[in-house]
């Protein structure tokens, strides 16, 4: 889990100690955190750890330690000249350079050698380790031979000549022990042979001796060997003091940056260094001189903000109070006392007095958030006043006219990302424990507070505006695990809401989603991820139950039909009355073709403004229409009158007839769906995209009953019949419409009726509006079922990065899911296929476990939500013919997805599902034995 | 040795559902299985044979008497068995057994939790509120399923009774009221109807006016509007639930 946890650190490193365990090996993990710390460019430095485990776990020999160290050595090197080699290799395509590029690139230092002291051979739990040049001081004398000359020789393929003595290569020809052996593992061997192994009290002492240490008594006479082994080794080679001495050396120092990193830190993917403004440009010789004086400008990158209790920050902590102290707190809760009986003489203002001082406590024992942030160039004070830039500000955008923001990030109106901010309490990080600062100079990392109302997840903070916003990383984990989080007690609601946004502040790797249905969605990097922020949840953030469930996955209904629009085919053709026949219509459902759906999709905006411009029809209207039209910008209307264009071309090009677009009556569901109402009939209807229906009069019976179509059409698209969810891509053909006019007469004219008649007649016409309502929505409904129906999932866009040897289980995880591969490429370079496939939504719970219990990690993945598709079995389908009954039984519910998911989503809603309450009648317990 | 009477041609019958019928003052039984009859009359269990435990007509099951041939015919105007079973499975009494209540119960609750998650909204976000917390909170308020009682009435109840426990309230629907005659007084009228009226505009004395109301006004604002302005008015629903659309990152 760390690995996405220290990756928003990363920025702020110089430097990386890569920890390796000699017994495991080089690690998928490993790869991943090589890569990370290579496209930083970071340095890193080694330490091979666990040294301990390969003598008394293994029982090795010292010269079988060695090999595995030194193939170990190799294989870390391999990925490093395997990143190299990408790296060069994308540079090249750049330069379209015939040669490779590889000879001229110079990676002389880029490797883990121990003769340049970059690696450290260690036992953390025994508390030692070392490097080559340890012990060439050591043995420089005994050898006789001068110290940098053996720290050269000491490890490879060498040995030492006692005859001539020397040190000649070529150590395994001659079947010699090599120097690292003979020098440094051997004795080491001892050392533990004797103390753990062997437990010889006599030889641990002379060991002590010969090594002059000092060494508590009481340690050495203790009876477990890990406490001897871990004193006196850790007073012989101390590793705190060579992993230091290593990080001194060849890390560099905090005050120096190369150019090419400050042009990296600078630059995102998007915009390289070269566009950057002039004045933005300047700031590198900032970033590179790392001066901390006053006229330096102040620059500071945040890469987190960390949750802190309130009462551990030091101000807070409890202390002695001094004399003078008590006598200033008397003072106040005099002053205070007098205030508040005053108040109380004036009355009325106690009540608002007493709501604030409650509110102030609230906000007393809350977490708060400290910033973790390095500075780059100049000093940090307290009480300074910098911008905090957001990561998505674009120095270019503003740089010219300079904006003087103030308030506080929710403020911001869109587009603006630039805030101004006083810094709080500055804090020297030193574990858990946090010391106050007044000012912190370049090149230091720091805790800042206060900066809760302005930096969200990351920011920059700096004195100029002309400095480039740091992005976010690479982001080499994105959140997959997605789970429904709610409260365990419904009206706990608001406290899970805030939660999560504590949350999604502090944790950067967190995503919240708020879907449709209403629930919030977690999104995490991965299982122990997910579990953890549960835990935080529970405990720091909301502080109350939460549970955690599979998130609710929707679906489409559609049909196949590949027919013609009018056709004279009685194929789902269905007629409706309603009762008293005053109202009958004829319906028609016809899938639509992809190509016009996906113009009504793209267009939800612009068919969302219509009804804005006209509601479905009214004579009386005209002149309050052209008053909106009015209030509706030109843009608008341009963009509707594009859409009727573009949707008059598509219907045309799928062979619909000219001008179907015109025919349209409306769109579903919530009237700006992919699904709509054509009107087919030989009378005109006030259609969609007529503004100024002047020519035509119609009666207004004729408008109230579209009306009530209309509404029908809504309902029967919002909810399909299988599984009453959203229709998508049908269209409902109204090919015959008739409306009693004469019964209805009197009602619209129910003016000159008396009362009594005239409230009859409402009553009924209320009814007829609501009996063409149903009506439709069934005649809708029946036409539907009448075609043959499918059900679309969602589906996800599955990009895959995985290494060579597990790319056959990938495709066994992906083929299982039904998901469907789009492409599996080798990625030039390296030895790690990427692949693109479509994963249905309903299928993705749980995929992040199973890929990465499955390829032991050595696959990474991310989900995007991509199109809608149509699943193409049946629902309704069982075996019929007695070839598919011996195939699938007669069920056939092993094969039949579409009716799975069907089921699972009406059992969902509690809908009718066609299951038997027992399968078997024979096959149940019985219950008692008599009848 | 004294005999032991062994009934050999006895047939026992184990898991007995019994679906009786009064028919022509006779009372008429037959043998069912447990948990299937429900099925059968669901139209889904099509094997008549995993229903009935035999094809026979009793006067009394556990007894084992069958039912006379002159009695059916009498009742029911045929001999055929085949026909009568299917007669009396189809409309005879039964007492429902405990699964096959269980799975009712359940279906209808889940049925009404969605109809309220569907329904109804989160006053303070506009948003729905999932399923599952609705279940949940029926149940903290010990909300009984009534089985002969349709579901969207018990919905309606359910709505008025959860509102004692958690935020929640119904969905608005949004009107456009258009009345060319009596707009002033109509509009009086209106305000105490509607939660909020989100634009009112007047052209010469037609009002046009959007509103937000609770559907459970709709029905009365239909009959002011008609009678207010003796069918001169006219309504347009604009959107059947207010409710905020698409999904959205919480920051």
């Amino acid at each position: 889990m760390w690995t996405f946890l220290q990756r928003f650190l990363l920025r702020l490193c110089d430097g990386a100690i890569v920890v390796v365990d000699v017994v495991e090996g080089v690690c998928a993990q490993t790869k991943v955190v090589l890569k990370q710390v290579w496209l930083e460019h970071i340095r890193p430095v080694l330490v091979l750890n666990k040294i301990d485990r390969l003598i008394i776990e293994m029982k090795m020999q010292p010269l079988d330690a060695y090999v595995r160290m030194v193939q170990l050595l190799e294989q870390m090197n391999a990925q490093v000249a395997e990143l190299f080699t990408v790296d060069v290799m994308s540079k090249k395509e750049n330069i379209t350079d015939s040669s490779s590029g590889l000879e001229e690139a110079d990676d002389s230092n880029i490797y883990f050698t121990p003769e340049q002291g970059n690696v450290v051979f260690a036992s953390a739990a025994d508390g030692w380790g070392f490097s080559l040049q340890d012990f060439a001081r050591m043995f420089s004398s005994k050898l006789g031979l001068r110290e940098e000359e053996l720290q050269r020789s000491l490890w490879g393929d060498n040995y030492f000549n006692t005859k001539t003595k020397t040190v000649t290569a070529g150590a395994q020809e001659k079947a010699k022990k090599p120097l690292f052996v003979q020098v440094v593992l051997e004795n080491l061997w001892s050392v533990y042979d004797s103390v753990v192994i062997r437990k010889d009290k006599i030889m641990t002492e002379k060991i002590v001796q010969n090594l002059q240490l000092q060494i508590n008594p009481r340690d050495l006479k203790h009876s477990d060997p890990k406490v001897q082994i871990h004193a006196i080794l850790s007073k012989w080679l101390p590793l705190s003091d060579t992993v230091l001495r290593m990080v001194c050396e060849k890390l560099p120092c905090p005050s120096y940056m190369s150019e090419a990193r400050a042009e990296k830190l600078m630059s995102s993917l998007s915009k390289p260094f070269e566009l950057l403004p002039e004045a933005t440009q300047q700031l590198k010789t900032a970033f590179v001189a790392c001066s901390s004086s006053d006229d330096a400008p102040t620059i500071a990158f945040v890469s987190k903000m960390m949750v802190v209790d309130r009462h551990c920050l030091p101000k807070n902590k409890v202390r002695l109070l001094s004399s003078e102290d008590i006598a200033l707190r008397r003072q106040q809760v005099r002053e205070k006392l007098a205030q508040f009986t005053m108040k109380q003489e004036q009355g009325d203002n106690v009540a608002v007095q007493e709501q604030q001082v409650k509110s102030e406590d609230v906000l007393e024992d809350g977490p708060i958030f400290i910033a973790f942030a390095r500075v780059f160039s100049g000093t940090l004070k307290r009480g300074q006043e910098l911008y905090v830039l957001g990561p998505k500000y674009d120095p270019g955008a503003t740089i010219d006219n300079s904006v003087e923001p103030s308030g506080a990030l929710k403020d911001l109106k869109a587009g603006q990302y630039v805030t101004r901010a006083k810094i709080g309490d500055l804090y020297l990080l030193m574990g858990r424990e946090l010391e106050c600062l007044e000012s912190v100079p370049a090149g230091n990392v720091v805790g800042i507070g206060g900066l809760e109302e302005h930096i969200l997840k990351s920011g920059t903070l700096s004195s100029s505006l002309a400095c480039p916003a740091f992005t976010e990383l690479s982001q080499m984990v994105m959140p997959i695990v997605r789970v429904a989080v709610e409260p365990a007690r419904p009206c706990e609601m608001p406290e899970l809401i805030k939660g999560l946004k504590l949350l999604n502040q502090a944790d950067p790797c967190v995503q919240v989603v708020l879907q449709e249905s209403g629930e919030h969605v977690l999104i995490t990097a991965g299982e122990v991820h997910l579990q953890r922020c549960l835990q935080d949840l529970e405990e720091c953030y909301a502080k109350i139950q939460i549970n955690a469930s599979q998130p609710i996955v929707p679906f489409r209904e559609t049909i196949m039909a590949p027919l013609e629009p009018i056709s004279t085919s009685n194929a789902g053709r269905v007629q409706i009355e309603t009762p008293g026949k005053r109202f009958s219509m004829r319906l028609r459902a016809v899938s639509l073709p992809e190509e016009i759906t996906n113009v009504l999709e793209k267009n939800v905006e612009v068919i969302k403004t219509m009804p804005q411009i006209q509601g479905p029809g009214h004579l009386d209207q005209t002149e309050e229409e052209i008053e909106t039209n009015k209030k509706l910008g030109l843009q608008w209307r341009s963009k509707i009158t594009k859409l009727h264009h573009r949707l008059n071309h598509v219907f045309g090009m799928n062979g619909w007839g000219d001008n179907a677009a015109d025919r349209i009556l409306s769109f579903g569901p919530r009237r700006c769906g992919p699904n709509v109402l054509l009107n087919y009939t030989p009378i005109t209807l006030p259609c969609l995209w007529n503004k100024n229906p002047t020519d035509i009069v119609f009666e207004r019976v004729t408008l109230e009953c579209l009306n009530s179509v209309i509404n029908g059409f809504q309902l029967a698209t919002l909810a399909g019949p299988i599984c009453e969810e959203p229709l998508h891509g049908v269209a409902f053909i109204i090919e015959d419409i008739a409306i009693a006019v004469d019964q209805l007469a009197p009602l619209s004219h129910g003016e000159d009726g008396d009362s009594n008649h005239n409230g009859q007649s409402q009553q009924q016409c209320r009814s007829f509006s609501g009996q063409i309502m149903s009506a439709v929505k069934d005649g809708c409904r029946r036409s539907f079922t009448n075609q043959p129906q499918r059900l679309m999932a969602a589906m996800y866009n599955c990009s895959i990065q995985v290494s060579g040897e597990v790319v056959g289980k990938i495709y066994a995880i992906l083929s299982r899911r039904h998901g469907k591969i789009l492409e599996g490429d080798l990625e030039e370079g390296s030895a790690s296929f990427s692949i693109a496939a479509v994963l249905p939504v309903v299928e993705s719970f749980d995929l992040a476990n199973e890929i990465r219990k499955q390829t032991s990690g050595l696959a990474s993945h991310q989900l995007t939500f991509s199109h809608w598709e149509v699943i193409d079995i049946d629902p309704f389908w069982v075996p019929t013919t007695d070839e598919e009954l011996e195939l699938y039984g007669d069920k056939g519910d092993s094969i039949n997805r579409a009716h799975v998911y069907m089921n699972s989503v009406r059992r969902r809603k509690g809908l009718a599902v066609s299951e038997k309450v027992v399968e078997f009648a024979e096959k149940q317990r019985t219950l008692s034995r008599k009848v | 040795m004294s005999k032991i009477f062994t009934p050999t041609n006895q047939i026992r019958l184990t898991n007995v559902a019994v679906v009786r019928m009064k028919k022509g003052g006779k009372r008429f039984e037959i043998a069912c299985y447990k948990n299937k009859v429900v099925s059968w009359r669901n139209k889904v269990e099509t094997d008549l044979d995993e229903v009935l435990q035999a094809r026979t007509v009793f006067t009394n099951v556990s007894k084992g008497q069958v039912a006379k041939k002159e009695d059916l015919l009498a009742s029911f105007g045929t001999e055929d068995q085949n026909v009568i079973c299917q007669e009396i499975l189809a409309k005879g009494e039964l007492q429902v057994s405990e699964k096959e209540r269980h799975v009712q119960q359940d279906s209808m609750l889940k049925e009404i939790a969605t109809m309220v998650s569907d329904k109804c909204v989160n006053p303070e976000t506009k948003r729905p509120y999932p399923v599952t917390m609705i279940e949940k909170a029926m149940k903290d308020i010990h909300f009984s399923v009534k089985p002969n009682r349709n579901c969207k009435q018990q919905t309606l109840e359910v709505i008025k009774m959860l509102k004692t426990q958690m935020p929640i309230e119904r969905a608005h629907m949004r009107l456009k009221i258009t009345a060319s005659k009596e707009g002033r007084k109509l509009k009086e009228k209106l305000v105490k109807l509607c939660t909020s009226i989100e634009s009112e505009e007047w052209e010469d004395s037609t009002l046009i006016m959007v509103c937000l109301i609770d559907p459970g006004n709709f029905r009365e604002i239909d009959d002011l509007v008609r009678s207010e302005t003796r069918g001169q008015g006219h309504m347009d629903l604009l959107n059947l639930k207010e409710v905020t659309e698409g999904e959205e990152t919480v920051e």
